[in-house]
C-alpha cells in the first residue's frame, strides 16, 4: 500500500513539475494543480490507519481510523480550489490584455513594453547612456521565464 | 477571552465587511486603517505581557488541551506579529493617504495583517499552513490588483513559484506528522529529537526549500524583482517588510525550534548559502539604477544576512537573526514608503533608511549590523565578519547611488520621472514616522535587544527541554 501511494505521488508530482516547465499558462496551472494533489495524498498517506469510524465514543478497545488527516487534506483540498480558481483569473486576465497565453511571447512584449516605456521617459541628450540601460533591461526581462 | 484571539477577532469581521465594500472611498480606508491600528495595539499589549511573563496559551473553542487548536504566543512569534502588523499599517496608510487606486486593497490588506498575526500566534503546525495560505494569496491578489498585463504576469510568476513553495510545506507537514503523530508544536519538538536522522534531514531540507522561497533567498530569489518592480511602493513595502518576515520567523520556528540538531548538522550549508546570497544580493543592486529593483535585490542580500545569523546559531546568533530581521523590515518599510515622495523631509526619511541599511549609527540598523558581528566574533569566524563588514560597505554605495540618481539631480529632469509632485503633509508624516521609529531603536535599542535575547532564549529553552 505505501508502495502504491508512493508511487502515485511520484507520478502525480513528476507531472506536475513536467507540466510547470512547459511554456503555457494553463499547462501551468494544470501542473500547479496535479503538485497540489500529490501533496494532499501525501497527507493522507502520512497518517492512513484502519479502524472504526471516528464518531462519538469508541466501545471497548477497538482501533479509531485518525480523522486529523482527513480534516487536514480536505482544508489542503479547499485552499488548492481557491489557489487554483486564483491562478486561472489571472491567466484569464493575461489573455485578456496580452491575447496570448504563450509564455515566451508574454515575455517578449514585455520586453518590448520596457523598451518603449523607457524610450518615452529618455531625455534626448542622455540617449547613449539610457540605451545601454535599455539593453540590460531587456536582457533581464527574458531572463526570469 | 483571552487577548491572545483578540488581534484575529478584531481583523477577521473588518477584513471580510471591507472585502463588499469600495476601498477607494475614504470612509473604508479609514475604516481598514482603525482596524489594523487596533489589533496593532492590541498585539503590542500581548508582546508586553509576553515578555513580563512568558509565554501564553488558548486552545480554540474551549476543547480539551491536546485535542482543539492551539493558539500561542511567545516573545518571538509576538515580536515578528507587531512589527507585520505595524509595517502593514504603515503602508497602508500611505495607499490610504495617496488615494487607493484597486477597490479591493484595504481588505487585501487586512486580510494579509490577518493571516500574518494568526500564524506568528498559533501553536499548531497545519494551522500555521493555512494562516500562512491565507496571507499568501491576499499578496498575489493584491500583486495582480492594478489590473493590467505587466502587473498580472507578475502576479502569476509569483504566485506559481511561491505555490510550489507551500505545497513543499505541506508535504513537509505531512511527513512530520507522519513521523511523531502530532501537529502542536512543542509536542512536535518533543518527539522529534527520536526520529531517523534521515527521514528528520529530509524534512528539513524541503522545510529549508519552502521558506528560503518565501524569503527570497539566493537560489529560489528568482521571482522576487519583477514582483516588487510590478507593485505600487506601498504594496513593496508591505512585501518586504511584513511578508518576507513569514520566512525568518518559519525558519527560526521550524529549524531552531522544531528541528535543532538538524540545524546544526546544516550550519554550513546555511552559512555557505546565506554568503552567495549577500554576495548576489549586493553585486545586482549595484548594478541597477531603478531604486525598486535596488531594493528588491537588497532584499535579497538581507535575506542573506538572516540565514547566516541562523547557521552561526546559538544564543547570540538566533538573537542576531531575531534583531536583523526587525531592524531589516523597518528599513525596507522605510525605504520603499520613501522612495516615490518627492521633498526635503522625505529625502531625509530616505536617508535615515539607507543609513540604516547600511549600518551606520544612530539608526535600529545599526544595531540589527552589531548583533551580527556580534554572532560573528561570538561564532570565532573571521571569515563572517569580513563578509558583514564588506556586505555593508556594498549596501552603502548601492544605497548612495540610487540616493544620488533620485535627490541629486536638477529638479527639472526630477520632475519628469517622478511624476507625482510634491509629497502631501499626510504622505511625508507616515514616512517621517516610520523614519522617527528607525531612530528610535537606535538611540535607544534596549527594548529590542531584550526582545531579541528573550526570543532565543526561549527558542532554545524549547530545543533544550527534549
Amino acid at each position: 500500500m505505501n508502495l502504491l501511494f508512493a508511487l502515485v505521488i511520484g507520478v502525480l508530482f513528476g507531472s506536475g513539475v513536467f507540466l510547470l516547465l512547459k511554456p503555457d499558462l494553463f499547462r501551468v496551472v494544470a501542473g500547479l494543480v496535479l503538485i497540489s494533489n500529490a501533496a494532499n495524498l501525501t497527507l493522507m498517506a502520512s497518517g492512513l490507519t484502519r479502524g472504526l469510524a471516528p464518531i462519538g465514543r469508541a466501545a471497548g478497545d477497538e482501533r479509531v481510523a485518525d480523522p486529523l488527516v482527513q480534516a487536514m487534506t480536505l482544508t489542503a483540498l479547499v485552499i488548492g480550489f481557491a489557489v487554483t480558481a486564483l491562478l486561472l483569473g489571472l491567466s484569464v486576465s493575461v489573455y485578456r490584455s496580452r491575447h496570448s497565453v504563450d509564455l515566451d511571447e508574454l515575455s517578449r512584449q514585455q520586453a518590448a513594453d520596457a523598451v518603449r516605456r523607457e524610450a518615452r521617459e529618455a531625455p534626448h541628450d542622455e540617449e547613449h547612456e539610457l540605451d545601454e540601460s535599455d539593453e540590460q533591461r531587456v536582457a533581464y526581462h527574458e531572463a526570469p521565464t | 477571552m483571552s487577548l491572545i484571539a483578540l488581534p484575529l477577532v478584531i481583523l477577521w469581521p473588518a477584513a471580510i465587511l471591507l472585502a463588499l465594500l469600495d476601498g477607494r472611498r475614504r470612509g473604508p480606508g479609514m475604516l481598514a486603517v482603525a482596524a489594523l491600528a487596533a489589533s496593532f495595539a492590541a498585539l503590542a499589549v500581548l508582546l508586553a505581557n509576553v515578555v513580563a511573563d512568558g509565554p501564553q496559551d488558548l486552545v480554540a473553542g474551549g476543547w480539551a488541551a491536546d485535542v482543539g487548536i492551539r493558539l500561542r504566543v511567545d516573545a518571538l512569534g509576538g515580536v515578528f506579529a507587531v512589527v507585520s502588523c505595524g509595517v502593514l499599517l504603515a503602508a497602508l496608510l500611505q495607499a490610504v493617504i495617496t488615494g487607493v487606486q484597486a477597490r479591493v486593497t484595504p481588505a487585501l490588506t487586512l486580510f494579509m495583517a490577518l493571516g500574518l498575526t494568526g500564524l506568528f500566534l498559533t501553536g499548531d503546525i497545519f494551522s500555521f499552513y493555512v494562516f500562512f495560505e491565507l496571507s499568501m494569496i491576499s499578496a498575489y491578489a493584491l500583486t495582480s490588483a492594478r489590473g493590467g498585463g505587466r502587473h498580472v504576469s507578475a502576479a502569476f510568476i509569483f504566485a506559481v513559484v511561491n505555490l510550489v513553495g507551500s505545497f513543499l510545506f505541506l508535504i513537509a507537514v505531512g511527513a512530520l506528522y507522519r513521523a511523531t503523530g502530532t501537529l502542536e508544536m512543542q509536542a512536535v519538538a518533543e518527539r522529534a529529537a527520536p526520529i531517523d536522522p534521515t527521514t528528520a534531514i529530509v524534512i528539513a531540507i524541503t522545510f529549508f526549500v519552502a521558506f528560503g522561497i518565501k524569503l527570497g533567498l539566493f537560489p529560489f530569489h528568482f521571482w522576487l524583482p519583477s514582483v516588487y518592480l510590478a507593485v505600487p511602493p506601498h504594496v513593496a513595502a508591505m512585501f518586504a517588510g511584513a511578508l518576507a518576515n513569514i520566512g525568518a520567523y518559519g525558519l527560526l520556528r521550524f529549524g531552531a525550534a522544531i528541528l535543532p540538531s538538524e540545524l546544526a548538522l546544516s550550519a554550513g550549508a546555511l552559512i555557505a548559502i546565506g554568503t552567495v546570497s549577500i554576495a548576489y544580493g549586493a553585486l545586482q543592486a549595484i548594478a541597477r539604477r531603478d531604486t525598486r529593483e535596488v531594493l528588491a535585490y537588497s532584499s535579497i542580500g538581507h535575506a542573506g544576512y538572516v540565514l547566516v545569523a541562523i547557521g552561526l546559531g546559538g544564543p547570540v546568533g538566533l538573537a542576531a537573526a531575531v534583531i536583523f530581521s526587525i531592524a531589516n523590515a523597518l528599513n525596507k518599510t522605510l525605504l520603499f514608503l520613501a522612495s516615490e515622495l518627492r521633498g526635503r523631509l522625505t529625502a531625509t526619511a530616505f536617508l535615515v533608511g539607507a543609513l540604516s541599511v547600511a549600518g551606520v549609527p544612530p539608526t535600529a540598523g545599526f544595531f540589527g549590523k552589531a548583533a551580527l558581528f556580534e554572532a560573528g566574533i561570538d561564532a570565532g569566524s573571521i571569515a563572517a565578519v569580513v563578509l558583514l563588514f564588506v556586505g555593508g560597505a556594498l549596501s552603502f554605495v548601492y544605497l548612495f547611488q540610487i540616493y544620488q540618481h533620485d535627490r541629486w539631480r536638477p529638479r527639472a529632469e526630477r520632475e519628469r520621472e517622478m511624476p507625482r509632485g510634491h509629497a502631501s503633509r499626510g504622505q511625508r508624516s507616515v514616512a517621517l514616522t516610520v523614519a522617527a521609529v528607525v531612530l528610535v531603536l537606535g538611540l535607544w535599542p534596549e527594548p529590542l535587544l531584550a526582545i531579541g535575547e528573550h526570543a532565543a532564549g526561549e527558542l532554545l529553552a524549547g530545543g533544550a527541554a527534549r
